[in-house]
C-alpha cells in the first residue's frame, strides 16, 4: 500500500493505551518473568530449567508485542537547499590595480568568478549560490556588474558577512562565504580580528573562506592617520599629528609640509625605514587669527606611484578666541560692582583683571604707615592703560572717573577712544560719578560712546522698557525668543535711578527710561554701537545689581542678570555666533565626489531674521586664488538659506558670502571648507591577506590568494535540514501468525511445566 | 562696659566729624546704590548695637571710597525686602526663640543669592546665650554649610587693612566663624561683640569699654568691621592674582 510519493519510513507504536498503562503491563510481564524463573530454581536438570524459563521469556515478549501494537510509518521528506554566499567588495580601494599597469582589483575578481563559473554550478545541486557586492551595504550582483568601477567609501568586511548569515534566516541557512576583498577594512576590522570582532566571527558559525585580490608590493605613499582637535585656541599653540605610510621608499626621506590656505605653517622631513613604514610627524604651531581655516598636509607625488590623491590631506579648524580677558576698572566699591564682579568671576569663560579704587585723596583711613597696614595696592594706570591696553578684549569703567589728577585718566583717553577704535570693547557703567555726574568729563573717551551725558540724573525708581531693538538684539535676547524675552525682562524688579543721557545718531538703544525723555525721545539704560572697527556699550545706571539680587526677592530663581552681561560680553568680542551674517560650511569638510554646502543665516541690524534676503555665496579656491562657483538664493522666513555647489575638485576652499534685503546691505561673512582628494578609502592601497587569513580560520573556511584557475574546495556545512510532509501507518501486529506464536508458546511452557511435573 | 562720659570736646569732635558725611550725602546719586546696612529684627534681644552700626558705616566713609548711608534698616527676616540690602548684620544679646519657618526659607535664599550677613554675639556668649541660639538657627538656614573657623589666610583680613586678630569689644575668640556657599563666605561670626568696641552713643562717647586691649583693641575691632564690609563689597578683590604678590609682600 506504500504510495510512491513516500520515500522514507520508521517504526512507531500504534497502541491507543496510555504510556503509564503500558508501563504497568510490561512490569507486569517483566514480574512474569522473573517469577518463572524463581519458581524453577530448584529443578535440578539444567536444561529443563533454560527450558521452562525460556519458553515464558519468549511468551512475554509475544504478549509486550500485542501490548505496544508495532507498526510502519511511511513519509514523505525532502532535502532543503542551503545558501552560499559570493561575497565581493565594492569599495573603492578595489578600483586600484593588482599591479602596475595592471586590470583592477574588481576585474581580477570577475576575471576569477567567470571562470569558476562550472564549479559553481556544480554547487547548485545542493546548494543555492547568491553573488553579492557590498558598498557596505549587500546588494545582488553579477559578473558584469562587477566590472564596472568599485566606489564605496568604506570597507566593512564583518557587516558584509553578517548580513549575508542575517539573510538566511528562515528556512534556507548559510553553509558558507566566499570573501573576495583586498582586506582593507577601515571599520570594525581595522585593527583585525580581535576583541568583539573575533567573537562576532565565531558567533556566525559559518565557515568563511576568503579570496584576497590585489598585491602587496605597490609603491605609493600616504598622508595617514590625522589627528587634530576640531577647534583651537588663537594665540595657543596646538599640535597636529600625521602619519606617513611609505611602501617601497626605504632609505629614502620625504618632505612634509603643513600649509594654511597656500601658506607654509611648518615642514618637516622623515625617513622610511623599511619598505613598509609608517613615520609619525607631528607639527606644532599657533594660529594667530580667529575664524575657519584650511590647513593641508602634503608629501610630494613621486614617480610610479600607485596612488597620487593620497599625497595631501586637508582638514578645517576652527580656531576661537581663547577665555575673554575683561579689564574692570571700579571707581569705589558698590553694590552694582558686587554683582558684576562676582558674576564675571565664576565665568569660566572670563579672565578678569580689576582695578578698585578703595581710597582716594579725601579719604582717611586712620592708619601711621600706610604700607604696612593698609593692603591698598597702586593703580597702575600707565600699565593698563597703554602698555597692556591691547591685550584686554574688554574693558568694563564701572562708575570710573575722578577729576583728581592722581586718579584721572586724561592722559590716556585718548588710548582708550583708539583702543576702542581700532577693535577693542567698552562698556560704561553708569553712577555718580559718570555720565554727567561728577567732575570728570573724559570728553575724548565719550567720543566712543554711543550716548552723550544730557543733564543731572534721575533718582526715581522705574523699570525699564525693551525697544523694539532690544526685543531682538543678542544683548537683550534674554530669553527664548521675543516673547520670553520680553517676559524676561518685565518680570523684574524697578531700579532705584539712572543717569539722563541722550543717543547718538547710530546708537541702538535696547533699554530706556519709559517716561523720562530727551530731546523728544526715552532717555536710553542701554545703548550700542560700533566704534570704527570695536563696539561699546553704556549702561547709564549703577543699579543693574537689582536684577542679580532684588530679582530674587519672591522667591523665584532669575538668570536675567547673568544672561544680560554674559550675551553683551559675546557681543562685544564679536562672538562668531552673534554676527548678523553667519556662514557656515555644511559639513566643514567634504568628501570627494561630494557637493559643498553652506547655511547662511541673515539677520537684520536688529537682530531680527532677514527674510527674502538676497543672498550671495562664492566658492573661492584658496589654492589657485580665484572663485570657482557662485550660487544665489533668498532667504526663509528664519532667514535662513541653504545653497549647494558641485563637487570641486580637491583643496581648500573659502565660502564668501554676502547679502542685502532690499537696497539695505545685510554685511559680509566667509567660513572655510576642505575637499578632501581621497577618503579613508583611497587612503591606501595596500593589501590586508593576514587579515583575510583570520577571518578563514576564525570561521573555519580557508584562505586563497587570487589569481587561482578554478575554484577550489572550500568548506561548505552540508545541509541539515529535513521537511516532513505527509505520513501514513502500517500496523503490523494484527496479523493471525503472531496469535498462534503466542498461543503456541504459553501451551507449550504449560505442557512442560507439566510434563516436569510443576503443575 | 562702662559708658563713656559725655564731655562737650567729644560732642563738638563728633558733629564735626559727621560733617563731611552729610556734605557728600548732598550729591547722592541714588541711596539705594550706597552701603546701607540692614539689621535682622528677630524675637530676642537685636537692637542693642544700632549705634555701632552707625559709627562703623561712618568710618566706612571716612576711611575709604565707599559712600554709606549710615543709618541701618531693621528688617524682619521674613521680609522680601532685605532684598533691596546686600549686607545684613544679625546680633543680639541672649537666647532668642527659633525663627519661623518663612523666616528661615527667606534667609536662606538671601544667602545662597548673594546676600551677605555679619553675625555679632553681642553677649560675647560661647556655648550659651545668642551664641546656642545663632547655632542653632544656622543649622537650619545653612544644613549643608556648617560654620567653620575663618583661616588667617581669608581674603577679609586683607580687604583694606592688614590684620591678622579678630578682635572685638572683648577677645574671646581670636578668629571669625563662617559659611562658605562655594568660595564665597555668605556668612562671617564674631563672638566678641564686635559692633560693640563701635558703638557710640548720641553724645559721641563710646559706649563700652574693650578689654583687654584697650582702645588699640578698638580700632582693631573698626578696622575688622571696615574690611568686613570691604568684603561684603568686593568679595575676594584682594586675591587677585595681579594683586596677591604685592600684598604678600607688604606682610613680610
Amino acid at each position: 500500500m506504500n504510495s510512491p510519493s513516500f520515500n522514507a519510513w520508521k517504526l512507531v507504536s500504534l497502541s491507543p493505551l496510555p504510556p503509564w498503562a503500558l508501563v504497568l503491563l510490561a512490569l507486569g510481564l517483566v514480574l512474569g518473568v522473573a517469577l518463572a524463573a524463581w519458581g524453577v530454581r530448584r529443578e535440578p536438570s539444567r536444561g529443563r530449567r533454560v527450558l521452562l524459563w525460556a519458553l515464558r521469556v519468549g511468551a512475554g515478549v509475544a504478549a509486550l508485542f500485542f501490548l505496544l501494537e508495532p507498526g510502519i510509518r511511511h513519509l514523505q521528506v525532502a532535502r532543503m537547499k542551503n545558501r552560499v554566499a559570493v561575497l565581493v567588495d565594492r569599495s573603492a580601494s578595489m578600483s586600484f590595480p593588482t599591479e602596475v599597469g595592471g586590470r583592477s582589483r574588481s576585474e581580477e575578481v570577475a576575471a576569477f568568478l567567470e571562470r569558476a563559473a562550472p564549479r559553481l554550478a556544480e554547487l547548485q545541486d545542493r546548494f543555492t549560490v547568491e553573488l553579492y557586492g557590498f558598498d557596505p551595504e549587500l546588494a545582488p550582483a553579477t559578473p558584469e556588474t562587477l566590472m564596472t568601477p568599485a566606489r564605496a567609501g568604506t570597507t566593512d568586511l564583518l557587516a558584509a558577512v553578517r548580513s549575508a548569515a542575517g539573510a538566511g534566516q528562515g528556512s534556507r541557512k548559510l553553509s558558507g562565504v566566499l570573501l573576495f576583498s583586498d582586506g582593507a577594512d577601515n571599520t570594525e576590522l581595522k585593527a583585525g580580528v580581535v576583541g568583539r570582532a573575533r567573537a562576532a566571527l565565531a558567533d556566525l558559525n559559518v565557515p568563511v573562506s576568503t579570496f584576497t585580490v590585489g598585491q602587496e608590493t605597490l609603491k605609493d605613499v600616504a598622508v595617514e592617520g590625522l589627528k587634530v582637535d576640531d577647534f583651537a585656541f588663537v594665540r595657543n599653540s596646538l599640535t597636529v599629528e600625521v602619519e606617513i605610510h611609505g611602501r617601497g621608499f626605504t632609505g629614502q626621506d620625504i618632505p612634509v609640509v603643513l600649509s594654511q590656505e597656500g601658506k607654509t605653517v611648518a615642514s618637516k622631513v622623515v625617513r622610511m625605514e623599511s619598505a613598509d613604514d609608517v613615520r609619525p610627524v607631528a607639527f606644532t604651531f599657533t594660529p594667530d587669527q580667529t575664524g575657519r581655516f584650511v590647513y593641508t598636509v602634503t608629501v610630494p607625488t613621486f614617480p610610479g606611484e600607485a596612488v597620487a590623491d593620497n599625497n595631501t590631506r586637508s582638514f578645517t579648524l576652527k580656531v576661537i578666541r581663547d577665555r575673554v580677558r575683561v579689564l574692570l576698572v571700579v571707581g569705589r566699591p558698590s553694590w552694582d560692582e558686587r554683582y558684576l564682579r562676582g558674576l564675571l568671576r565664576q565665568d569660566a569663560n572670563v579672565d578678569l583683571v580689576s582695578f578698585y579704587i578703595l581710597r582716594t585723596l579725601s579719604d582717611d583711613p586712620g592708619v601711621v604707615n600706610d604700607q604696612r597696614e593698609l593692603s591698598l595696592i597702586p593703580f597702575p594706570m600707565e600699565e593698563i592703560f597703554d602698555t597692556k591696553l591691547d591685550t584686554f578684549d574688554v574693558v568694563i569703567f564701572q562708575n570710573f572717573g575722578h577729576a583728581d589728577p592722581s586718579l584721572s585718566i586724561a592722559e590716556y583717553e585718548r588710548n582708550l577712544e583708539r583702543y576702542v577704535h581700532n577693535g577693542g570693547a567698552f562698556v560704561m557703567i553708569g553712577g555718580d560719578s559718570v555720565l554727567g555726574e561728577g567732575r570728570a568729563t573724559m570728553p575724548t573717551l565719550m567720543e566712543a560712546l554711543p550716548v552723550v551725558a544730557a543733564g543731572p540724573a534721575n533718582l526715581d525708581a522705574f523699570k525699564p522698557r525693551l525697544t523694539p531693538e532690544g526685543l531682538r538684539h543678542p544683548v537683550t535676547g534674554i530669553g527664548m525668543g521675543a516673547a520670553s524675552t520680553e517676559a524676561a525682562w518685565a518680570e523684574l524688579p524697578p531700579i532705584p535711578g539712572a543717569n539722563l543721557t541722550q543717543a547718538r545718531p547710530g546708537a541702538t538703544v535696547l533699554l530706556d527710561h519709559p517716561h523720562l525723555t530727551v530731546g523728544g525721545k526715552n532717555a536710553p539704560l542701554v545703548a550700542v554701537w560700533d566704534y570704527g572697527r570695536g563696539r561699546s556699550l553704556v549702561m547709564a545706571t549703577d543699579a543693574s545689581w537689582y536684577w542679580a539680587f532684588a530679582a530674587h526677592k519672591h522667591g523665584s530663581p532669575s538668570r536675567a542678570y547673568d544672561r544680560f552681561w554674559g550675551n553683551a560680553l559675546r557681543w562685544l568680542v564679536r562672538d562668531p555666533d552673534l554676527t548678523t551674517l553667519k556662514v557656515t560650511a555644511d559639513p566643514p569638510s567634504v568628501e570627494p565626489g561630494r557637493p559643498v554646502g553652506v547655511v547662511v543665516q541673515a539677520r537684520m541690524a536688529d537682530y531680527q531674521p532677514a527674510q527674502d534676503a538676497q543672498v550671495r555665496v562664492e566658492l573661492f579656491s584658496v589654492a589657485t586664488q580665484k572663485p570657482v562657483a557662485v550660487q544665489t538664493g533668498t532667504t526663509g522666513t528664519d532667514g535662513v538659506v541653504r545653497l549647494e555647489f558641485e563637487p570641486p575638485a580637491p583643496g581648500p576652499y573659502k565660502l564668501l558670502a554676502s547679502a542685502k534685503k532690499g537696497e539695505t546691505d545685510l554685511g559680509k561673512g566667509e567660513d572655510a571648507v576642505a575637499v578632501r582628494a581621497v577618503g579613508p578609502e583611497l587612503s591606501d592601497a595596500s593589501v590586508r591577506p593576514e587579515l583575510m587569513a583570520q577571518i578563514a580560520k576564525e570561521t573555519g573556511g580557508k584562505s586563497y590568494t587570487l589569481p587561482q584557475d578554478s575554484l577550489p574546495d572550500v568548506p561548505l556545512l552540508d545541509p541539515p535540514v529535513v521537511e516532513v510532509g505527509r505520513a501514513r501507518d502500517q500496523p503490523l501486529w494484527d496479523r493471525w501468525y503472531y496469535l498462534v506464536a503466542l498461543i503456541a508458546l504459553l501451551g507449550a511452557e504449560w505442557f512442560a511445566r507439566r510434563r516436569f511435573g510443576y503443575v | 562696659m562702662s559708658a563713656r562720659r559725655l564731655t562737650r570736646r567729644n560732642l563738638l569732635l563728633g558733629t564735626a566729624a559727621l560733617a563731611p558725611l552729610l556734605a557728600r550725602r548732598a550729591h547722592a546719586f541714588g541711596e539705594k546704590n550706597r552701603f546701607i546696612p540692614a539689621v535682622a529684627r528677630h524675637k530676642g534681644r537685636w537692637d542693642t548695637r544700632l549705634s555701632g552700626l552707625r559709627r562703623i558705616a561712618w568710618e566706612l566713609q571716612r576711611r575709604t571710597s565707599v559712600e554709606v548711608v549710615p543709618d541701618a534698616r531693621p528688617f524682619p527676616l521674613s521680609s522680601p525686602d532685605l532684598f533691596e540690602y546686600p549686607f545684613l548684620y544679625f546680633g543680639g544679646e541672649g537666647e532668642f526663640p527659633p525663627l519661623e519657618e518663612a523666616e528661615v526659607a527667606n534667609l536662606r535664599r538671601y544667602l545662597t543669592y548673594g546676600g551677605f550677613m555679619l553675625a555679632d554675639a553681642n553677649d560675647a556668649s560661647d556655648g550659651a546665650g545668642f551664641d546656642a541660639s545663632f547655632r542653632r538657627e544656622m543649622a537650619r538656614v545653612l544644613p549643608q554649610s556648617p560654620l567653620a573657623e575663618v583661616p588667617s589666610k581669608h581674603v577679609v583680613f586683607k580687604s583694606f587693612f592688614l590684620l591678622d586678630a579678630a578682635p572685638g569689644r572683648v577677645l574671646n575668640k581670636p578668629q571669625l566663624m563662617g559659611c562658605n556657599l562655594g568660595k564665597r563666605a555668605a556668612v562671617l561670626y564674631s563672638q566678641n561683640d564686635l559692633a560693640g568696641a563701635w558703638s557710640r552713643n548720641e553724645s559721641g562717647d563710646y559706649e563700652f569699654d574693650v578689654s583687654p586691649g584697650g582702645e588699640p583693641q578698638r580700632e582693631l575691632a573698626v578696622r575688622l568691621g571696615i574690611n568686613v564690609c570691604m568684603y561684603a563689597l568686593c568679595l575676594d578683590y584682594k586675591d587677585d592674582a595681579v594683586h596677591l604678590p604685592l600684598i604678600l609682600n607688604k606682610r613680610r
